[in-house]
């Protein structure tokens, strides 16, 4: 019943969460952005005629000179991205996409291949997937915003599933992810604020290397720091120890002090705001919190890293459903994206959750270093282009533009396969010495 | 000894033991009781497939009911404001039933946490 009363209190808090941040106005889609159908064209003078689909106002917009006239979309649902000049938004068309894709089977085989591998990810290290999802869904044809609010949409489920699941195992601090949950809402609605700036200063451009340069920045950073103390942990074969940072913060006494009771932790709420934040304004920017969450956790404040991916699960959740309320409410989540990754993830997030039961501490680690460290080669492949698009350095080739390409796209794909096989490897292996040990108990119980 | 055995005739078996002066054999069959109890799984096998199989058909067709209506919902689930409601619902709908499908598949095949 206890338990019962928890969960439902987390549910109320995150929908207060979610609609305090609807409110404050924060998160969504560009405003530029219209959706709707376009009922004529006029070759004359190169326009549309465009219907929006909530409000069935009628426009006339002016088609980019490139536009091919014979490939406009008629009759599907297509979302416009307009030109703005000077922070006011034209009637001229930048991009026309169609918003619902094909289907085809290989495009339902390739999105339930990565939906499992991303909630196999999720539910061993509570994060990832999103930065594989969102670029996968694009590459398939999904406009940009529709890929961001459909994979938004099952995160949250996903969360909550896998947070459920390693609750049941007792890895779950539902206080300390509450208050981590509400400060990363703080820190979300800084970093749209910082990514605001700069899009209104640097533009389109200037977004996508601060973006990628923050991707890179620390995930190679954090990564390689986790990374490091696993290989030490394993080398050294010791249990993991609370750094010397997050012991010298419990013992500072500064009101109010919070007891987190799974994660077995006595802290200022102080020191938990910072990484709350951090982890917020890591979501805003680069749409995987759980980079800085994870180990701002393990490390910062002092809790061992199945209970700090257990519990980025809860503040993922709350996340996830206060930013889906946000793509919901501007209609840009295919529930169809959505419903297919779930069919599978749901499976990964389970998998990945009994398969922490069965891993030591450090596997964790391994696994979060080793994939946040592949992650931004993708990354960091993409910034010679951004910066040859901000005119800071020389254009690209074509050809090196598509090699470069080509190294994001394969390093997505070897972050996900090396997480697959690595956590496969431990858990099987853990599996297997559980049985063993089992066996061994009943031969001496029965001898 | 058969597991079939209940428990009224476990006590009566180990009251005829210890009657007979065979207390240690007595002692045996009620502590050998105690332990199956701890170790016996929390669900059998055939209540577990019976939770897959319904929970399965009722995913499928959840799954079914939405693609075969793909045009209507996608067009509905879009208009924004308060239409947020439709997927995000959708979304928590699918993840407990399909979730508890995948949870009682995946125990059903053997897969289960350490311990459970």
């Amino acid at each position: 019943m206890k338990r019962t009363l928890i969960l439902l209190m987390a549910l109320v808090l995150g929908l207060c969460f979610s609609a305090t941040a609807v409110f404050a106005g924060g998160g969504g889609p560009p405003k530029n952005m219209i959706k709707g159908f376009i009922l004529k064209v006029n070759p004359e003078n190169r326009t549309i005629l465009f219907e929006k689909d909530a409000t069935k106002e009628k426009l006339t917009l002016v088609l980019p000179e490139d536009q091919d006239l014979e490939s406009i979309p008629f009759g599907k649902k297509v979302l416009v991205s307009l030109v703005t000049k000077d922070h006011e938004i034209t009637n001229k068309i930048k991009h026309i996409s169609v918003m619902f894709i094909d289907m085809p089977p290989s495009k339902i085989v390739a999105l339930l291949m990565v939906g499992l591998i991303g909630g196999l990810l999720s539910g061993f290290i509570g994060s990832g997937g999103a930065f594989v999802l969102t670029p996968s869904m694009m590459s398939l044809g999904a406009p940009g915003a529709v890929a961001v609010a459909s994979n938004m949409c099952h995160k949250f489920p996903k969360a909550m599933v896998g947070a459920y699941k390693r609750w049941k195992y007792g890895q779950v601090d539902i206080k300390l992810g509450l208050v981590m949950a509400s400060s990363a809402i703080i820190g979300v609605q800084i970093g749209i604020k910082i990514q605001k700036y700069i899009l209104d200063h640097w533009g389109n451009a200037g977004s996508n290397l601060y973006v990628s340069v923050m991707f890179v920045i620390v995930l190679v950073l954090v990564g390689g720091y986790v990374f490091y103390d696993a290989y030490k942990l394993a080398k050294g074969g010791k249990e993991a120890e609370t750094t010397k940072l997050a012991q010298a913060l419990q013992k500072i006494n500064l009101p109010p002090m919070i007891h987190f009771k799974q994660a077995n932790i006595r802290i200022s709420a102080w020191f938990t705001l910072p990484v709350g934040v951090a982890t917020g304004m890591l979501a805003a920017t680069i749409a995987v919190g759980g980079f800085i969450g994870v180990p701002g956790l393990i490390y910062v404040l002092g809790a061992s890293a199945i209970v700090a991916s257990a519990t980025e699960l809860v503040i993922a959740f709350v996340m996830g459903l206060w930013g889906s309320i946000q793509w919901g409410l501007s209609g840009l989540i295919d529930i169809r994206l959505t419903l297919l990754i779930l069919a599978a993830s749901l499976f990964g997030v389970q998998l990945g959750a009994l398969g922490t039961t069965y891993v030591k501490d450090y596997v964790i680690k391994v696994v979060m270093g080793a994939v946040m460290l592949i992650v931004s080669v993708s990354r960091g492949a993409k910034i010679p282009e951004y910066l040859a698009d901000l005119g800071l350095r020389a254009p690209l080739s074509p050809e090196a533009r598509a090699m470069y390409e080509a190294i994001s796209f394969w390093a997505l794909i070897a972050a996900l396969g090396t997480a697959g096989i690595v956590i496969t490897f431990f858990m099987v292996k853990g599996m297997l010495a559980a049985r063993a040990e089992e066996h061994k108990k009943e031969a001496v119980s029965h001898g | 000894m058969s597991a079939k055995l209940t428990s009224f005739d476990r006590a009566m078996m180990a009251i005829t033991y210890a009657e007979a002066g065979e207390h240690e054999t007595a002692k045996e069959i009620v502590s050998s009781e105690r332990k199956e109890k701890i170790m016996k799984p929390t669900h059998n096998k055939g209540a577990l497939a019976l939770k897959t199989l319904v929970f399965g058909a009722a995913s499928l067709s959840l799954y079914y009911i939405v693609f075969t209506h793909v045009d209507w919902i996608t067009t509905e689930f879009t208009k924004g404001g308060w239409h947020a409601a439709y997927p995000v619902c959708t979304a928590l709908i699918f993840s407990f039933v399909h979730g508890a499908f995948a949870s009682n598949f995946l125990s059903l095949i053997g897969l289960e946490a350490k311990g459970h």
